[in-house]
């Protein structure tokens, strides 16, 4: 089994990316541990409170709350942006002129920082200046992101599928074009119809750019920050404070040290757990048969 | 130091680069001792250190030593296609163990109470399970 040479130096070039890691996340991650069974008034005075703080955030409604909203907004930006993506990736078109300048027109708004699109909506959608709240205004539509909550969720919804269906787009185009024109041709010699070509050809030919898109999409949206912060802060209200919004409240608006640390620790586990889910699918998408049995 | 292909002589070299590796660390947390008994010590205390948590990462870091150290005298991860129906290595279900183990202590918090040797007793079960059957 061991044929290959055996080298030690690997070690030493592992090392680097080693201490970069330390300083920059294991020392971060091990002083968060302490700091989440600890209260602190400043000074570098800490006491001792075990799990207490654990407890606190696990039986808090504004944690669960969070994480409901949180997990709301990506199942509905889910169900909007992956049959959009996979709509608008069947429409383009597969030869020609206008290839490129489809594909740069949907690779713009992914070229766009979060904190611009957060600032670009945030002008966009104000009833007084913006052009969507003017129109919108002026269609008798009572729209005002900044105190109504249905209207900041909406805002954010569809800042979002504006950002970011171009990904879904771009994978599932392509999957599509990696199709080969044999499949076509004899769906065609079988008189298939449109629908037939999609369910039996295009969508299993995407399916694992679509586990991609879906898997990128999810763990996107489960740790937005940036465009929600500029665009609501949070608000009206609570009502789009998702976990990391609330986390940076906490952390550096209360300075509740150790909620907030007992808060990052769990919604890390969340992420971790969500990251092997993503890792797992994607390295044993199709995998070959067992190598061993348990036995 | 190059050229090594027998699995013994293999892990005798994986052995021997692991004890310079911790030689090489008890020197520098040697040094890294006395060099916080100075006066010229940086201030440390914003990590906030705990008995508790220092035990706690101790036996991470140790397990991974432990890791290590096995894979030296049985090379490969041990592959194999547990019940999930994928293949996981040991490092796969040592990850597994231990993120189960963090949810399981963060549930018996949640909804049964703050006495966590109980909750400990459930994780080295279900590691012991993950480890036979995953």
């Amino acid at each position: 089994m061991i044929d290959k040479p055996f080298n030690n130096k690997a070690w030493l070039f592992v090392l680097p990316v080693f201490f970069l890691v330390a300083i920059s996340a294991i020392i971060p991650l091990m002083t968060v541990v302490n700091y989440s069974i600890q209260d602190t008034f400043g000074n570098n005075q800490y006491f001792y409170v075990g799990t207490e703080w654990y407890t606190e955030v696990l039986g808090s409604s504004r944690f669960h709350d969070a994480l409901g909203r949180n997990l709301l907004f990506s199942g509905i930006i889910l169900l909007i942006e992956i049959p959009l993506g996979i709509f608008i990736a069947l429409s383009m078109p597969r030869k020609g002129f206008w290839v490129p300048v489809c594909l740069i027109l949907m690779a713009l708004p992914l070229l766009i920082p979060w904190n611009v699109v957060g600032t670009i909506w945030q002008v966009f959608g104000r009833a007084d200046i913006g052009l969507l709240g003017r129109v919108l205004t002026g269609l008798g539509v009572d729209y005002n992101y900044a105190t109504n909550w249905l209207d900041a969720w909406i805002t954010i919804i569809v800042m979002d599928v504006w950002h970011w269906t171009s990904l879904v787009v771009l994978l599932c185009y392509s999957g599509l074009v990696a199709i080969p024109e044999a499949y076509y041709q004899a769906a065609r010699i079988d008189g298939a119809s449109k629908w037939k070509v999609f369910r039996y050809i295009q969508l299993p030919k995407m399916q694992r750019v679509l586990l991609i898109a879906v898997l990128l999409r999810f763990m996107d949206s489960f740790m937005i920050y940036t465009e929600p912060f500029v665009l609501t802060g949070g608000g009206p209200g609570n009502s789009t404070t998702f976990l990391s919004i609330d986390l940076v409240n906490m952390a550096i608006g209360q300075f509740d040290l150790g909620p907030a640390a007992a808060m990052s620790i769990i919604y890390f586990l969340i992420i971790l757990l969500l990251s092997w889910v993503f890792y797992t699918v994607m390295s044993n998408f199709g995998a070959d048969a067992p190598n061993k049995e348990v036995g | 130091m190059n050229t090594v292909d027998k699995p013994m002589s293999r892990a005798s070299n994986i052995v021997r680069t692991l004890g310079w590796t911790l030689l090489l660390l008890l020197l520098m947390g040697s040094g890294l001792y006395f060099w916080f008994q100075s006066e010229s010590a940086p201030n440390l205390a914003w990590m906030a250190w705990t008995k508790p948590t220092a035990i706690f990462f101790i036996t991470i870091f140790c397990l991974l030593i432990g890791m290590c150290l096995w894979e030296a005298f049985s090379p490969g991860g041990g592959p194999r296609m547990g019940i999930l129906r994928f293949e996981t290595t040991r490092g796969d279900r040592l990850f597994l163990s231990l993120l189960g183990s963090a949810f399981i202590n963060l549930a018996w918090l949640g909804l049964v109470g703050p006495d966590l040797w109980k909750a400990l007793g459930v994780s080295v079960l279900y590691a012991l399970l993950v480890f036979s059957f995953v």
